[in-house]
Protein backbone atom coordinates (compact mmCIF):
# COMPACT_ATOMS: atom_id res chain seq x y z
CA UNK A 1 0.00 0.00 0.00
CA UNK A 2 1.15 3.25 -0.76
CA UNK A 3 1.62 6.80 1.45
CA UNK A 4 -2.22 8.32 1.38
CA UNK A 5 -0.41 11.95 2.08
CA UNK A 6 0.30 12.62 -1.71
CA UNK A 7 0.20 15.73 -4.30
CA UNK A 8 1.65 18.79 -3.83
CA UNK A 9 0.48 18.64 -0.19
CA UNK A 10 2.94 21.58 0.73
CA UNK A 11 0.62 24.09 0.01
CA UNK A 12 -2.28 23.95 2.66
CA UNK A 13 -3.77 26.95 3.55
CA UNK A 14 -4.71 28.37 6.97
CA UNK A 15 -8.26 28.00 5.89
CA UNK A 16 -9.26 24.85 4.85
CA UNK A 17 -10.55 23.47 8.66
CA UNK A 18 -11.76 19.98 8.58
CA UNK A 19 -15.58 20.07 9.28
CA UNK A 20 -17.75 17.85 10.65
CA UNK A 21 -21.77 17.34 9.86
CA UNK A 22 -24.26 15.00 11.48
CA UNK A 23 -27.57 14.04 9.82
CA UNK A 24 -29.96 11.53 10.36
CA UNK A 25 -32.99 9.93 8.97
CA UNK A 26 -35.76 7.30 9.90
CA UNK A 27 -35.53 4.53 7.76
CA UNK A 28 -37.29 1.82 7.02
CA UNK A 29 -38.74 1.97 11.15
CA UNK A 30 -34.86 2.63 12.19
CA UNK A 31 -33.56 5.76 12.75
CA UNK A 32 -30.12 5.96 10.91
CA UNK A 33 -27.42 7.94 11.69
CA UNK A 34 -24.78 9.68 9.55
CA UNK A 35 -21.59 11.40 10.41
CA UNK A 36 -19.11 13.11 7.42
CA UNK A 37 -15.70 14.66 8.15
CA UNK A 38 -14.61 17.01 5.00
CA UNK A 39 -11.03 16.75 5.25
CA UNK A 40 -8.76 18.05 2.38
CA UNK A 41 -9.26 16.25 -0.91
CA UNK A 42 -12.01 13.70 0.52
CA UNK A 43 -13.71 12.81 3.27
CA UNK A 44 -15.07 10.33 5.92
CA UNK A 45 -18.73 9.19 6.63
CA UNK A 46 -19.89 6.71 9.31
CA UNK A 47 -23.72 5.42 8.75
CA UNK A 48 -24.99 3.66 11.51
CA UNK A 49 -27.84 3.40 13.98
CA UNK A 50 -25.57 2.97 17.49
CA UNK A 51 -22.37 4.80 17.64
CA UNK A 52 -20.26 1.14 16.84
CA UNK A 53 -17.56 1.35 14.24
CA UNK A 54 -17.45 -2.22 13.15
CA UNK A 55 -15.53 -1.34 9.44
CA UNK A 56 -13.74 0.62 7.09
CA UNK A 57 -13.21 1.21 3.54
CA UNK A 58 -11.37 3.42 1.56
CA UNK A 59 -11.93 3.94 -2.04
CA UNK A 60 -10.35 6.79 -4.54
CA UNK A 61 -10.30 6.90 -8.27
CA UNK A 62 -7.95 5.96 -10.67
CA UNK A 63 -6.47 7.00 -14.05
CA UNK A 64 -6.55 3.57 -14.97
CA UNK A 65 -9.98 1.98 -14.38
CA UNK A 66 -13.37 3.99 -14.82
CA UNK A 67 -14.02 2.35 -11.83
CA UNK A 68 -12.60 3.99 -8.12
CA UNK A 69 -10.31 1.80 -6.31
CA UNK A 70 -11.49 0.57 -3.03
CA UNK A 71 -10.22 -0.99 0.13
CA UNK A 72 -10.96 -2.38 3.58
CA UNK A 73 -8.82 -1.38 6.57
CA UNK A 74 -10.68 -2.61 8.79
CA UNK A 75 -13.74 -4.91 9.48
CA UNK A 76 -14.89 -8.37 8.15
CA UNK A 77 -13.52 -8.98 4.21
CA UNK A 78 -16.99 -10.97 3.67
CA UNK A 79 -18.86 -7.79 4.48
CA UNK A 80 -18.59 -6.03 0.79
CA UNK A 81 -21.48 -3.04 1.78
CA UNK A 82 -18.65 -0.38 2.81
CA UNK A 83 -16.13 -1.01 -0.22
CA UNK A 84 -18.87 -0.90 -2.95
CA UNK A 85 -20.71 2.02 -0.77
CA UNK A 86 -17.19 3.57 -0.95
CA UNK A 87 -16.70 3.06 -4.31
CA UNK A 88 -19.64 4.55 -5.34
CA UNK A 89 -19.59 7.62 -3.43
CA UNK A 90 -15.91 8.02 -4.51
CA UNK A 91 -16.85 7.91 -8.15
CA UNK A 92 -20.04 10.41 -8.00
CA UNK A 93 -17.82 12.83 -6.02
CA UNK A 94 -14.22 12.00 -7.75
CA UNK A 95 -12.40 12.43 -4.08
CA UNK A 96 -11.20 10.35 -1.85
CA UNK A 97 -13.15 8.61 0.33
CA UNK A 98 -13.72 6.72 3.72
CA UNK A 99 -17.23 4.49 4.65
CA UNK A 100 -18.11 2.60 7.71
CA UNK A 101 -21.06 1.33 7.02
CA UNK A 102 -22.70 -0.15 10.33
CA UNK A 103 -26.07 -1.96 9.19
CA UNK A 104 -26.89 -5.04 8.31
CA UNK A 105 -26.13 -5.28 4.50
CA UNK A 106 -28.54 -8.42 3.78
CA UNK A 107 -31.08 -5.41 3.45
CA UNK A 108 -30.54 -4.73 0.12
CA UNK A 109 -33.17 -2.31 0.52
CA UNK A 110 -31.74 -0.43 3.52
CA UNK A 111 -28.58 0.14 1.37
CA UNK A 112 -30.09 1.53 -1.60
CA UNK A 113 -32.12 4.24 0.88
CA UNK A 114 -29.13 5.18 2.92
CA UNK A 115 -27.29 5.41 -0.46
CA UNK A 116 -29.91 7.62 -1.59
CA UNK A 117 -30.09 9.56 1.49
CA UNK A 118 -26.44 10.10 1.55
CA UNK A 119 -26.52 11.67 -2.30
CA UNK A 120 -29.75 14.09 -1.17
CA UNK A 121 -27.80 15.50 1.65
CA UNK A 122 -24.45 15.94 -0.76
CA UNK A 123 -27.06 17.58 -3.20
CA UNK A 124 -28.05 19.82 -0.21
CA UNK A 125 -24.45 20.24 1.67
CA UNK A 126 -22.01 20.02 -1.11
CA UNK A 127 -19.58 22.06 1.16
CA UNK A 128 -20.25 19.30 3.69
CA UNK A 129 -18.44 16.49 1.55
CA UNK B 1 -31.98 16.85 12.18
CA UNK B 2 -32.75 18.49 15.64
CA UNK B 3 -32.00 15.68 17.91
CA UNK B 4 -28.47 15.76 19.38
CA UNK B 5 -26.09 13.63 17.20
CA UNK B 6 -25.64 10.05 17.95
CA UNK B 7 -21.44 10.34 17.59
CA UNK B 8 -19.92 12.69 19.87
CA UNK B 9 -16.89 14.39 18.11
CA UNK B 10 -14.80 17.75 18.94
CA UNK B 11 -12.19 19.64 17.15
CA UNK B 12 -9.14 21.84 17.47
CA UNK B 13 -6.86 23.88 15.35
CA UNK B 14 -3.71 25.72 16.70
CA UNK B 15 -0.31 26.61 14.82
CA UNK B 16 2.67 24.27 16.68
CA UNK B 17 6.29 25.36 15.20
CA UNK B 18 4.79 27.40 12.65
CA UNK B 19 2.52 24.48 10.85
CA UNK B 20 -1.40 24.67 11.20
CA UNK B 21 -2.06 21.48 12.91
CA UNK B 22 -5.71 19.86 13.12
CA UNK B 23 -7.13 17.55 15.80
CA UNK B 24 -10.90 15.66 15.42
CA UNK B 25 -11.24 13.07 17.91
CA UNK B 26 -14.87 11.07 17.82
CA UNK B 27 -16.18 8.43 20.04
CA UNK B 28 -17.36 5.41 18.94
CA UNK B 29 -18.65 2.79 21.53
CA UNK B 30 -15.34 0.20 20.52
CA UNK B 31 -13.07 2.89 19.13
CA UNK B 32 -12.03 6.33 19.93
CA UNK B 33 -11.29 7.49 16.51
CA UNK B 34 -8.42 10.34 16.77
CA UNK B 35 -7.28 12.45 13.20
CA UNK B 36 -4.16 14.64 13.82
CA UNK B 37 -3.00 16.38 10.70
CA UNK B 38 -0.67 18.76 9.45
CA UNK B 39 -1.92 18.00 5.98
CA UNK B 40 -5.79 18.94 6.09
CA UNK B 41 -6.30 14.92 5.09
CA UNK B 42 -6.35 11.36 6.94
CA UNK B 43 -2.61 10.76 6.02
CA UNK B 44 -1.48 7.36 7.66
CA UNK B 45 -4.38 5.27 9.30
CA UNK B 46 -2.97 3.20 12.53
CA UNK B 47 -5.06 1.13 15.18
CA UNK B 48 -3.24 1.17 18.63
CA UNK B 49 -4.99 -1.52 20.50
CA UNK B 50 -4.07 -2.19 23.92
CA UNK B 51 -3.10 -6.20 24.55
CA UNK B 52 -5.46 -8.15 26.40
CA UNK B 53 -2.95 -10.47 28.24
CA UNK B 54 -1.54 -7.39 30.89
CA UNK B 55 1.77 -8.40 32.97
CA UNK B 56 1.47 -8.30 37.03
CA UNK B 57 2.98 -5.12 36.89
CA UNK B 58 0.71 -2.61 35.69
CA UNK B 59 1.98 -1.85 32.18
CA UNK B 60 -0.49 -2.21 29.69
CA UNK B 61 1.35 -3.09 26.41
CA UNK B 62 0.25 -1.64 23.25
CA UNK B 63 0.10 -3.05 19.77
CA UNK B 64 0.18 -0.81 16.96
CA UNK B 65 -0.55 -1.73 13.55
CA UNK B 66 -0.19 0.71 10.31
CA UNK B 67 -3.64 0.18 8.38
CA UNK B 68 -3.49 2.49 5.24
CA UNK B 69 -0.05 4.24 4.24
CA UNK B 70 3.79 3.70 4.82
CA UNK B 71 4.23 1.76 7.67
CA UNK B 72 7.88 2.91 8.99
CA UNK B 73 9.32 2.71 12.70
CA UNK B 74 8.53 6.15 13.49
CA UNK B 75 4.75 6.48 12.71
CA UNK B 76 4.72 3.18 15.33
CA UNK B 77 6.47 5.40 17.85
CA UNK B 78 4.39 9.22 17.26
CA UNK B 79 1.32 6.61 17.49
CA UNK B 80 2.10 5.51 20.65
CA UNK B 81 3.08 8.51 21.70
CA UNK B 82 0.20 10.22 20.74
CA UNK B 83 -2.51 7.69 21.66
CA UNK B 84 -1.47 5.55 24.54
CA UNK B 85 -3.00 8.00 26.43
CA UNK B 86 -6.67 7.79 25.04
CA UNK B 87 -6.59 4.34 24.94
CA UNK B 88 -6.01 4.45 28.66
CA UNK B 89 -8.38 7.22 29.70
CA UNK B 90 -10.82 5.76 27.59
CA UNK B 91 -11.61 2.20 29.53
CA UNK B 92 -8.87 0.59 27.35
CA UNK B 93 -10.46 1.37 24.36
CA UNK B 94 -8.58 0.81 20.69
CA UNK B 95 -7.60 3.99 19.14
CA UNK B 96 -8.22 4.59 15.16
CA UNK B 97 -5.42 7.33 14.26
CA UNK B 98 -4.95 8.97 11.15
CA UNK B 99 -1.70 10.74 11.10
CA UNK B 100 -0.48 13.38 8.95
CA UNK B 101 2.66 15.17 10.38
CA UNK B 102 4.94 17.46 8.71
CA UNK B 103 7.01 17.98 11.77
CA UNK B 104 7.50 14.45 14.13
CA UNK B 105 9.76 17.10 16.78
CA UNK B 106 9.40 15.59 20.57
CA UNK B 107 8.08 18.87 21.29
CA UNK B 108 5.79 19.11 18.14
CA UNK B 109 4.46 16.12 19.54
CA UNK B 110 4.27 16.86 23.21
CA UNK B 111 1.97 20.16 22.04
CA UNK B 112 -0.09 17.91 19.96
CA UNK B 113 -0.78 15.34 22.59
CA UNK B 114 -2.12 18.28 24.73
CA UNK B 115 -4.72 19.11 21.44
CA UNK B 116 -5.81 15.80 21.68
CA UNK B 117 -5.85 16.36 25.67
CA UNK B 118 -8.55 19.55 25.08
CA UNK B 119 -10.74 17.29 22.79
CA UNK B 120 -11.33 14.21 24.88
CA UNK B 121 -15.07 12.74 24.09
CA UNK B 122 -14.19 10.10 25.91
Amino acid sequence: MNNVVCGNSDQVAAGDAISVHDFSEKILEQVIHFHVMKMKGGFFLWVGASPHLSNLAVAMSSKYDSMPLSTLVLGDPSDTAPNSLAQRLAKKTKKQVFVSYNLPSTEANLTLLVENRIKKEMELFPDKF
Amino acid sequence: MAAQPLIKSKQKEEIINGISTQVVCTEFSNYIFVVLTQYGKMGTLISVTPDSRTTDISTPMFTTKVLLGKDEALTHVCAKQLATFVSQEAGNRPVLLGLALKDSSIEGIKAMKDMIKSCQVW
